[in-house]
This record gives structure tokens, sequence and C-alpha cells, in this order.
């Protein structure tokens, strides 16, 4: 009885070309379908009417939509999971690959499942396997095993660019239907720049697969030819672009809508956007209604005008809306014997030339009368039909058919509505939820309206589009107002019967992906989950991924069947973005991660090749060992790049008041020519960061940041000065200016070499600064000891980077200079306890705990964290940051734990091996009584403890001697 | 099996009486807890009262990670009880709250971030939970479809394992503890707002509600999102502040990965459900907000972020994203205990970790309030820390920040 290897005579409205095959692979074997063809329809054109299996009870399942709504036709496309075979186009030798079924689709062996359903009721697993505890452990693992729909494939599947795109546009118009075709063409002709997305190949529609014909400017013409007409008349307008193939996603905050074009995801923002979605069918809840054969009316009309494939040869149609004549009459014509036409409503259609063609061709037409239930176990075989609740009894009859065709539940597709703040409400005589109070600045037309007539759907995207073109110049519109006259002259046309559920509930599908059927939401209700949203939670309907689109409608109304409150007040769940399933990988976009290096980036590269990652910066970790750099730094001299350091220009007469109000420290009693060392607090008196600030002149400072902070500090900066009239300027010039540190016993004589700076010690002292040249390039020079001994940090430009290190080391060769790398600073500055923000203190540590309170200065009127560091400041903190030494052999490592009388009491945050007092070292929080010199602690190191006790002053060259 | 037949409502729908013993704000899974563990105890005069449906806040909007590898000596038995009440819950509630334990990884893309993962595992150890420093190869074991090599911007240098941390399906845990309460007498009221606190001679009196005014001399506040909004109505100032935090979650696929996955520096987190779909998490959004609405750029980025641990996932698809409301405090531990203000107990200020700590701060605060005296487990967390300046530092364990 299958239409197998047939296509109907080709056809203008056809979008497969007869003449061209187009073969791929479905589960390994080869399949030879048209150009044009979706994998859907090149398999049900071989016969196949499987295409999945439930995924809960293993059902087979056929096509239901053909328009990517519903989850039947889930495939894995060239290793992609899940992939819609309806919406999906056959390409040479693709690999196409059922899914959730063993050992085939056709016999699948979990079908067994179903035989246990009675056992497999709503909230089963609730209810079941927790007792003892080990059946869970035991039970869970085989779940798994049986969850799930689509594989994935592991390793590389090819290299795919993904793009972002950004559009701003005048007026966006989703959906490419006769309602938008026209809405994009009125909000065109002021000039507006319009863009037109649609998800369809094709511009039309509805149109595209309707070969019955409509009146077009005063000419009867076939759905497809009126939709070429408005496509050409679209294409014309150069002011018009149109984005076909495309799905408009999600509507988010900031009038922005994401549209997924193949592997681009382009960013939509717009003045006015108009939602010319369209209506979907979903199926009416009978018994045995997933069964394969059971299809929407248009997806019907789809398959017959689209590919020229029949759906059955014998088909039921049932309907509750004159929509269901017409399809009846299109798959008459096509060569279908209609075997009853089954029509809820109590009277019948008010199209008299329809109703008689129908009755000519030997329909016979049962009105009052509604599909009760479908037979067959893998396919469709007959139908039952009974007479609908409220109607005159009539017998229950069963006709054999294979093919029951629905056109008896329409939903606008209002997701993109609701997202954007419109409220909907159930509109009883269209049977259909419709807009009831826009947003501003948001357009409806056509279908999503609850208008079925062409010439409504024509004129309300007349009239949506001059809306959103007025909207454009900040004008109002009166389309609202307009649009709700079209549909109240329009009610009686777009009647429709919404179709109660049946009373035997057991083979009654509600949620095709979830398997959830009304029994069980029924039984939700009862057990309690009485509200749309806990009974969504509890059955899984509507969370599946066709997300409520095939069973939102329903769900809700068998909730409020058993609740007994109507469609209002069971409300609906809400629509989350987004609207379609979309990939990650489209979402993530192109891969960008920005890597910075400093301007002497490649002379580094030439000596090492361990680079560490500081925030987006590589720096050198070590040279040539450890060791080595620190006997150099120590006994001779070293060089190391600092450029990562953050630097702003402060300016600006009020530049000392600002900077006063930003550190802990007074900046505006630094004298010219000095450098101080800064810290920064937040409100509550938490270190943020800390650097040194130089005063160059008296309204000229430079500032230093510690590496990922500069952006923070800059913004800080800038945001405390606005709005207090001070002249002062803040200029983040880190990536123009490099810097290096140079420093050692012998630092004095090679730096002398290249500037014409006086650095004795007398002329530049310790925490001095000078501006000079070195090696002929302008340079800031800072006095500082960061690594403890004598040192200047050269800033100069960036540009110069590479002669600059260059000169350096050829300065100080003859003093065996050497690069030295991050550890070995680290272990330097260590020997000195000098702290690094970030590594040192957390979220929590002030200046006091820090062993700081030098840098606190109360006397201050006013600076960030003041507040918080008064009251500190008489508070002894529950913990103190302190230095100690570890005697042991182990080898404890920054983040140990400290455990004092057997107990958790703090954290190592750094710890080095000292070369000098040939022991560990290191800093660490110990609880505030602990933290007296000589307190023992122990350090626990995973699994091993070592003994360390608490040392007060810095572990080298305490007095800073070696600084002056 | 005769529970699997069984139809009794599992809450009933009571009126409103006039006076309750305690009343408690907010019935998702702390609520719930309170009023369960307070049963327990033989209070069973409470009133439970909920804006919305039953866990229509956080607790049925979190991700629903169970884990206690925190860092502070205060926080890490805290949430060590909660994993221990959890083990048992499904038993102890009858209902089966499907707790996969199957372990919990973070990992570390930066050595600062491997650092702050050491002080997890040596803290963890020292206070006997179940953790340690793991290298790439053992993630990699444990994991077979992450990616660990070296063509990303921040490959992986380590992870913490976690063994006894996991999933758990939330909402089961929210209906588990609401049968559990209702049947011992604490009443469900929900579609019910709170609109005041009446207060006086510095003490509680009742509580407006839309569905009108209760008395009582004990109100606990277990919101989450508008926690301060509540404590405002008592004239109860709380140092929070609300951002949301979002998720996301795809198509189902065939189970490939059984623990939970959270990387510090990527700022994502990604499980997979018993029914095969992945579940993706990010940290919270910088700006304060009270929209529950999901975003676009967070969701590229947990997109983007979740391909970088899982490069082959790049053709799954999302299907919906939703945003919760995270009340932040200070330090990233939560504010529990009475208030200044006489029978106005805190619950609240639970971030981004308070779905795991439901039942054990249900049976500490309802220790609480029976007993009249705070449980030392909680002392830390009082509400009077912030004036006292004795923080709980959980930021570098409680979010996915570092």
């Amino acid at each position: 009885m299958t239409t197998k290897g047939k296509r109907l005579a080709p056809k203008p409205s056809q979008q497969v070309d007869q003449s061209r095959a187009v073969n791929f692979y479905y589960d390994g074997q080869r399949v030879s379908g048209l150009a044009g063809d979706t994998v859907a329809s090149a398999l049900f054109a071989e016969g196949r009417r499987i295409f999945s299996r439930s995924f809960k009870y293993h059902r087979p399942r056929g096509l239901l939509c053909c328009s990517g709504d519903c989850p039947n036709c889930i495939m894995e496309v060239d290793g992609k999971p899940n992939v819609r075979a309806c919406r999906t186009a056959i390409k040479d030798g693709m690999q196409v690959l059922s899914q959730h079924a063993w050992p085939s689709v056709d016999h699948d062996a979990l079908r067994i499942i179903e035989s246990f359903d009675r056992f497999l009721p709503i909230g089963f697993y609730y209810k079941a396997l927790y007792k003892p505890r080990l059946l869970w452990e035991v039970a869970e693992p085989i779940i798994r095993r049986l969850a799930g729909m689509g594989r994935v494939r592991d390793g590389e599947c090819g290299h795919i660019e993904y793009e972002y795109q950004y559009e701003f546009v005048d007026v966006l118009v989703v959906g490419g239907g006769p309602a938008g075709m026209e809405a994009a063409l009125t909000a065109a002709e002021a000039g507006n720049s319009v863009l037109l997305v649609d998800n369809e190949t094709r511009l039309g529609g509805h149109l595209l697969y309707e070969a019955r014909t409509y009146s077009y400017q005063s000419i009867d013409r076939p759905g497809y030819e009126i939709a070429d007409l408005l496509e050409s008349a679209l294409r014309a307008q150069p002011k018009v672009r149109v984005l076909s193939g495309a799905t408009a996603f999600g509507g988010y905050e900031g009038n922005l809508v994401p549209v997924l074009h193949g592997e681009t995801l382009i960013h939509v923002r717009y003045k006015s956007l108009v939602l010319a979605t369209g209506c979907h069918q979903y199926p009416s809840v009978f018994r045995n209604n997933d069964l394969p054969g059971v299809m929407l009316s248009r997806a019907a009309l789809r398959l017959i005008n689209l590919f020229g494939l029949l759906p059955g040869s014998k088909a039921v149609v049932a309907t509750s809306n004159d929509e269901g004549y017409f399809a009846a009459l299109e798959c008459s014509r096509a060569g279908m014997t209609i075997a009853a036409l089954v029509d809820a409503r109590p009277s019948p259609s008010t199209l008299p030339l329809q109703a008689a063609e129908l009755k000519s061709a030997g329909v016979p037409i049962f009105t009052g009368m509604t599909i009760h239930e479908a037979h067959g176990s893998g396919a469709v075989v007959a139908a039952t039909i009974r007479a609908a609740e409220g109607s005159p009894a009539s017998t229950e009859r069963t006709i054999p058919c294979d093919a029951i065709l629905l056109s008896t539940s329409w939903h606008g597709n209002s997701a993109l509505l609701l997202q954007l703040g419109c409220q909907l409400g159930l509109d009883k005589e269209i049977g259909q939820p419709i807009p009831n109070k826009m947003a501003a600045g948001i357009f409806a037309a056509g279908e999503v309206l609850g208008l079925r007539s062409l010439p409504t759907i024509l004129e309300s995207g007349r009239l949506s589009g001059s809306g959103a073109r007025q909207h454009v110049r900040q004008q109002s519109s009166n389309w609202w107002e307009e649009s709700q006259r079209l549909l109240s002259q329009t009610r009686q046309e777009s009647k429709a019967f919404s179709i109660p559920a049946t009373t035997d509930q057991k083979k009654n599908f509600v949620c095709l992906c979830e398997d959830v059927v009304e029994k069980d939401l029924r039984q939700g209700v009862t057990e309690g989950f009485d509200e749309i949203e806990t009974l969504k939670r509890y059955s899984t309907v509507s969370m599946g991924p066709c997300q409520g689109r095939m069973c939102s409608r329903s769900s809700t109304e068998i909730c409020g069947l058993a609740t007994e409150r109507d469609f209002g007040a069971v409300g609906t769940t809400t629509a989350r973005p987004p609207i379609h399933p979309i990939p990650l990988g489209v979402l993530a976009g192109p891969e960008f991660h920005p890597v910075k290096y400093t301007s002497m980036h490649y002379k580094h590269a030439a000596l090492t090749k361990q680079f560490l990652d500081m925030g987006v910066w590589k720096r050198p970790e070590v040279y040539s060992s450890v060791a080595e750099e620190y006997d150099a730094v120590r006994n001779r001299v070293g060089l190391i790049d600092v450029s990562t350091l953050g630097k702003l220009v402060v300016k600006g007469k009020d530049a000392p008041a600002l900077l006063d109000n930003v550190y802990t420290h007074w900046f505006s009693t630094l004298k010219p020519g000095r450098t101080r060392y800064g810290v920064i607090c937040d409100e509550a008196g938490i270190i943020l960061d800390d650097g040194t600030v130089a005063r160059l002149a008296p309204d000229h400072y430079y500032v230093t940041t510690s590496s990922g902070n500069v952006d923070v500090i800059e913004q800080w900066m800038k945001w405390l000065s606005t709005g207090t009239g001070w002249c002062v300027h803040v200029v983040n010039i880190t990536s123009g200016i490099a810097a290096v540190n140079l420093a050692g016993p012998e630092a004095r004589g090679v730096l002398s070499k290249l500037t014409d700076v006086d650095v004795s010690a007398a002329a530049f002292p310790y925490m001095a600064c000078r501006e000079g040249n070195v090696a002929g390039v302008p340079a800031i020079l800072l006095r500082v000891g960061f690594v403890g001994e004598t040192g200047w940090e050269i800033h100069f430009p960036a540009e110069y980077g590479e002669y600059l290190w260059d000169e350096l080391l050829e300065a100080g060769a003859a003093a065996d200079i050497r690069p030295f790398g991050v550890e070995t600073q680290r272990l330097l500055r260590l020997e000195k306890k000098h702290i690094i923000v970030g590594q040192d203190t957390d979220a929590l540590a002030n200046p006091y705990d820090c062993d700081m309170s030098w840098v606190v200065k109360l006397d201050k009127p006013d600076f960030i964290g003041r507040y918080a560091l008064e009251n500190m400041k008489d508070q002894v903190g529950q913990n103190r940051l302190v230095g100690f030494h570890s005697p042991g052999e182990g080898q404890p490592d920054d983040g140990n734990a400290i455990v004092i009388n057997g107990k958790l009491a703090g954290r190592v945050t750094s710890v080095r091996f000292s070369p000098l007092l040939k022991k560990y070292i290191g800093l660490a929080w110990v609880p505030a009584n602990d933290a007296k010199p000589g307190a023992a602690f122990s350090i626990y190191a995973n699994g091993k403890v070592h003994s360390a006790v608490v040392v007060e002053k810095p572990f080298y060259d305490p007095e800073g001697k070696r600084l002056k | 099996m005769w529970q699997l037949f069984s139809r009794e409502k599992m809450w009933r729908r009571r009126p409103l009486k006039p006076q309750y013993d305690v009343v408690i704000v907010g019935a998702g899974i702390h609520g719930l807890a309170i009023a369960y563990y307070l049963c327990k105890r033989g209070v069973t005069s409470i009133a439970l009262i909920e804006k919305s449906y039953l866990g229509a806040g956080n607790s049925g909007r979190n991700t629903a990670i169970l884990r206690s590898n925190y860092r502070t000596p205060e926080g890490i038995p805290f949430y060590d009880e909660s994993v221990k009440i959890w083990e048992h819950l499904s038993e102890e509630l009858d209902y089966n709250l499907m707790f996969s334990q199957q372990g919990h990884i973070t990992v570390a893309h930066t050595s600062a971030t491997l650092t702050g993962l050491r002080v997890r595992a040596d803290a963890n150890q020292v206070l006997g939970v179940n953790s340690r420093l793991i290298d790439p190869g053992e993630i990699k074991k444990l994991v077979p479809s992450i990616y660990i090599g070296p063509n990303v911007r921040y490959p992986i240098m380590g992870g913490l394992y976690h063994p006894p941390g996991g999933n758990i399906r939330h909402d089961a845990v929210v209906w588990g503890y609401a049968r559990a309460a209702d049947r011992m007498g604490a009443e469900i009221h929900t579609r019910t707002e709170v609109t005041g606190i009446d207060v006086a001679n510095g003490a509680v009196q009742g509580v407006r509600t839309t569905a009108g005014f209760i008395k009582t001399a004990t109100v606990v506040n277990a919101t989450s999102g508008w926690c301060t909004t509540i404590a405002r109505m008592a004239g109860v100032p709380l140092p929070v502040t609300s951002h949301t935090l979002q998720a996301c979650v795809t198509e189902p696929l065939k189970p490939f990965m059984d623990k939970v996955i959270v990387s510090a520096n990527l700022h994502v987190y990604v499980n997979q459900s018993d029914r095969g779909e992945l579940v993706l998490g990010s940290e919270i959004d910088p700006y304060t907000s009270y929209s529950q609405k999901a975003t676009l750029p967070t969701l590229e980025m947990i997109a983007g972020h979740t391909l970088e641990l899982f490069p082959s996932l790049r053709h799954v698809s999302v299907m919906r994203q939703w945003g919760g409301i995270c009340d932040m405090t200070p330090d990233y531990s939560p504010i529990m205990g009475e208030s200044e203000l006489k029978g106005f107990i805190l619950d609240v200020g639970w971030g981004t970790y308070g779905f795991k700590a439901g039942p054990v701060s249900g049976v500490r605060i309802a220790e609480l309030i029976a007993t009249g005296k705070t449980p030392d487990l909680i002392k830390p967390f009082l509400p009077d820390r912030f004036a006292k300046n004795h923080l709980v530092g959980e930021k570098a364990a409680a979010a996915v920040s570092t």
C-alpha cells in the first residue's frame, strides 16, 4: 500500500528536481533521492514509514509535521546528533544514521519496555529503586544506558568556521509568508532598511505547498503562484534584504533577535520588529495518535506539493475547521482516496463548493464526529471515529485507511511574542491564543494573530508593516485597532473547534518527545501536581526537544479539564529561548582568545621555552635555572622584563587629590622625584591592588599596577573623578610602554654605562624617580626594591623593547648579567617578605591582617575603604599573614593547609626553598593568636606533615641595607 | 511496589489560619527542609508562605550539584554534614531523589588556580573530606571526552577530584520534603505573597499576606532573590546584592559522562543528567538585577567555554536557557541565625550554593528555633559577623570564579 518509488508528475510547486538524483546513506544502505529532497522526503519516497523510536517506550514514530516542529524524524546526520531529517537537505554521500534504537529502527528490541508500562506510571523513578540505598547504585547506570537520544562522536569532525555577524536594521520581519512579505514591502516604502528572515528555503509560507486557488489581484491562482508573485515584488524592492533558511531563535532585551544562518550567528538589532511567524498544527489527543501514518494536514500538503509524494493511498481526514476541507480536496485531487472527512463541528462547513466537490468525489463527510483511535502496530491500518462531545450521538465506526490527516488543532508560533513582553489570551472562537497586548515596537501579522483567509493575512501584513515603519520614525499608528477590526470581521471563517480529550487515556499521547500520555497528566494532577508548572516538571511534558510545540496546548487543556479550570486560569509555562535547538558551536562563534606579548617577547623566546600564562600575558617562567638566576641577582646583576605591569599616567592639578582618594597612603605629600608604594582597598578595606606611584612633577604622576588589574583601576579612577570637578586625566599607557627591572649589586655600574642620569646613591637614592635617556632611549627610571637588591625599573617606549633589552645585556656582559624569570622573581621577593596581591591575599585580606598597617593613613580625611579600615583598626582580625620557615625535609607547596593542635587553621600562600637559608621559607595565613614570632605550626601537604615556625622580619637583608 | 500505584496527594491545600507558631517565608528547599525538621522536633504549627508555585524559585532553577569540597574550616564541615544527609535522604523521605553520586572535578587552567585547588584539597583532607589534586592524565581517565591537549589558549593543568560530589533531581527534593512536612502537619500555602511583617517591642508580631494576617512570634526568611525585600519589611538590613545566574540545557544525548565538571577559569560547569541532557551553568552576571531572564551573551559564553572543555559537543544543540537570582554576600557565605529583631530568623544570602546546603540548614535552623540556641555549626554564619569583621571567605570555592 505504499507509494514506494513513485512520485507524482512534476508540478511548478515541487521543490524537487525529478531529473537529478542525489545519493546518500541511511544506516549504511544507499538511498537515492532527488535534488531538493530533504532526508525525510527521500526516505519517505523509498517507502520508509518508521523514522525514529520514542524516548521511553521505543514506539515507532513516523513523519508528523514535516516542518521541524516535532521530534519524530530526529536522526544523526554526518556525525551531528538529533538532526531534524525533515529540515535537512540531502547531499551526495551524506551519512544518515537512526538513533535510539537497537538493533534497528524498524525492529527495536527495546519496544519491550512498553509491555511493562503498567509498572512505569508517571513518577516511576521517584517511587522506586531507592530502597535499599545500594539498589539505586545498581539501577542508575542501567537507567543511564537507556537514556538520551543522539550520540556524541568523539574526536574532531573536521574544522568548521563559526562566525558572528552583526546587523542593524530599521525593521526586522520574522516570517516570509504572505503576511511577512507584505509587511516587509510596506515597511520598506519610506526608505527604511528591512531585513526579512525566514526559516524555509523559499519564501511563501503555507502558500508554497498549497495548490488550492485564492483570488489574488482579482485572478484565481494557486497558492504557490501567489507566493512567487509576492516574492518577486519583494526582491524588486532594494531596501529589503531576505535571509532564507535562517532561524530567528530568541527575543532578548535591547531589541536583539539572534538569527541562525548556516554556521553563522547573526545578531540583529532592530528599531521595529514584525512577527509574522505563522501557526503550527499539533496532533489532537486520541488513542494511538502517535502511530506512523498519523500526520498533520499541512505535512501532507508539503509531501504532495513540494516533494510529489502521497502521504498514503487512503486517508481519513479529521478536522475542526475549514482548513481540513481544503486539505482533503488537495489530497483527493492528487490521487488519494479520502475514506472519510470527519468534522468535529456539529454543522457542516460553510464552504458549499468544497463540500460539494468532496461529495461528488465520493468522500463521506461525518459532522459532529471526531477521531477516537488509530489502529495498527507499526503503521495505521484503520481509524475509529465517534461522536464528538456535545454532538448528537452517532454510531461509532471503524474505517480502514493508511493515513490519518489531522487539521484539528492550531497554535500560533508565539514564543518570540512572549519573550519580548507581549501578552496572549485564548480566543475560544478561533481556538488559538492570540496577542491581546503588544509591547512597544513589536508588531504581529498573519496567522499568529489568528487570521486564516489570505486577504486578511495580506491586509494585516500591510498594517503591521506600516505600523513598524511609523514606529521607526517614533510615530504612533492605529495598526493594532485595525488588526483587531480585521480579526472581528473574519472570526467566522477562522472558526476552529477544540477537541476534548477522550477518556481512555493510556495510549493517548500528549508529549511525543517524552512519551507522556493523557493518563499520566491526570494522575499527576491527582497526586497534587495541579499547577501546569509543577505538572510539567513532574511529568516532563513539554521539556523535550520540541519544547512544547506539540504538547503545551494539550497538556494545558488536560490540566484544566482535570482541575476544572479553563485555559486562562491554568496559564502556560514560560517560553524560554532558544525557540529552536541551536548548536553549541554556532552559539560559541569564532574562537577568540587574545594573547599579549611584551615587546621583548621574541628575545625571550630565543632563550627559553618556559612561559607562564599571567592573565592574557605570556611571561618567561625561567631562562636557565632558578639557582643560576638567583645567584646572578643576589651577587652580580639580573634583568627581568616587567612590561606586563599596568601603567597609568595621572595628570592635572587635582591628580594628588584623586590619588589620595584612591590609595590608602598619602600621595599629595609625595615630593616630585620620589616614588611610594601604594595599596588600593575596596570599600570593605580588602586589598585590591598594589603598585608604585612616582611623582614626576607636581601635577604629573606615573602609576604602576599589577598586570591583571590595570583596566579595573583605570575605570575606577575615572569613575571616582566623575562629577568631582577635578582637573585630572587618567591615561592607560600599558601597551605603549615597556619596562625592565635591572637589579643586583652591580646594577649601578651597568646602568651608568648607558645613561646620562646620575645614578649614584647620593643623587638617585632608593625610592627616587628620574627621567632621562638610557642607551639613547627616553625613559622613566624608578629606584624600587621588589627583589631586595639595588635596582632600577626602566620604563620606556615599547618600540625600543628589543633594542634596550640587548643593550642592557651587552652592557652587563662583563658583570655576567643574567635575564631572570617570574619564578626567580617570586623567590627573591619572598625572601624580602614582599606580598603578591591575589596570591598571598584573598577576598578577605586587609592591610592590618597582612601586617601592613603602615600603608593605611587614617589621618587622611577620606579614601576608599577608610570607614571599614578605621573600624578594623582596634579590632583584632581572625587571621594574620605571617612569614615562616620550615626546616623539614619535605617539599611544601603553595596552598598547603596549616594545622595547629590537630585543627585546620590556615593555609600557605607562597613557599619556596631559600638558597640563602637552606630551608623552605614562605608566607601563610594563621590565626591571630598563633601569629607571634616563634610560634610553631604544622604544614599539611597531601598526606605529609612538616613543621614550621613564624618569623617576623624579612628573611633577607631585614634592614634593607642592600637597597641603599 | 505499592507506592508505584499510589495516587495520594503529595501535599494538601488548606485554609490559612489566623495564627501559627512559625511562619516560613519561601517554600523552596530551605523553607521546606526547615519545616520538615521542625515537625520532626515536634513543632508542627507551621505555615509556609510561597508567592508562586512550589519550588518556583532557585530550587527549580539551580543545577543541583552537591559537594562539600569547600575552603574554610567553617564551610567544609557545614557542607560536609549536608552531603552526609543527602546520602540517606531518599530513604528518609521515602522518595527517590536520584542522587547521582558519581564524583565532582574542578579543573584548573592556570597555576594560580591550581594553587587555589590545592588549598581546598589539603583543607578537605585535614577535615576528613574526600578530595585530592589529580593530574590531567587522571582527569582524562575519569572523563574520557574532556580535552586536555595543548591546542587551546589555557590548557588544563590539573584538577580537584571530589568523589562524594554529584548531582540530584532537584524538583524531587522539593516534592519529597513538601510531602513529608505536609504529612506531619506543616501547611504549604502557595500563590500567597507576604506583603508586610509587623514588629513591636523589638520582636516579630505577625505577617501580612495576600491571604490575610497571620499572628506569629517566629518568622523565618527562607527566600532567595528577594531576601532583602522580605528583610526590609522587618526593618532588618542585609549586606546582600542580587545577581542573575544563568544556565542552559541541551537536547538529550546518550550518556557519555557521569562526573560533574567545573572549570574555575572558564566559569562554566557541565554535567549530564540521568535523562541524558547536558546541564551547563555559568557564574553570576557581573551586574545586579532581579531579572530571571536569560541573555544571549551569557549563552554564547557558556557555549564557547563548554566547547573548550569538550570540543566534540559543538553539534549538540541547546534546548533552553534560564536564569535565577542569587543573593550574594561579601564573603560568599550564607547568613543564618536570629537577626537583631527577636523572632526574625534568617536563612538567606545563599548566593550560588544554597541548594546543596538545604538539608543541613534545615536541620540546624530547626534546631535553633526549637531550642532557642544557635548550633555551633552555624555560629560562624551569624548575621553579626559583618560588623565583627569575622568573615568566612568562600569566594574561591563557592562560585566558579577564582
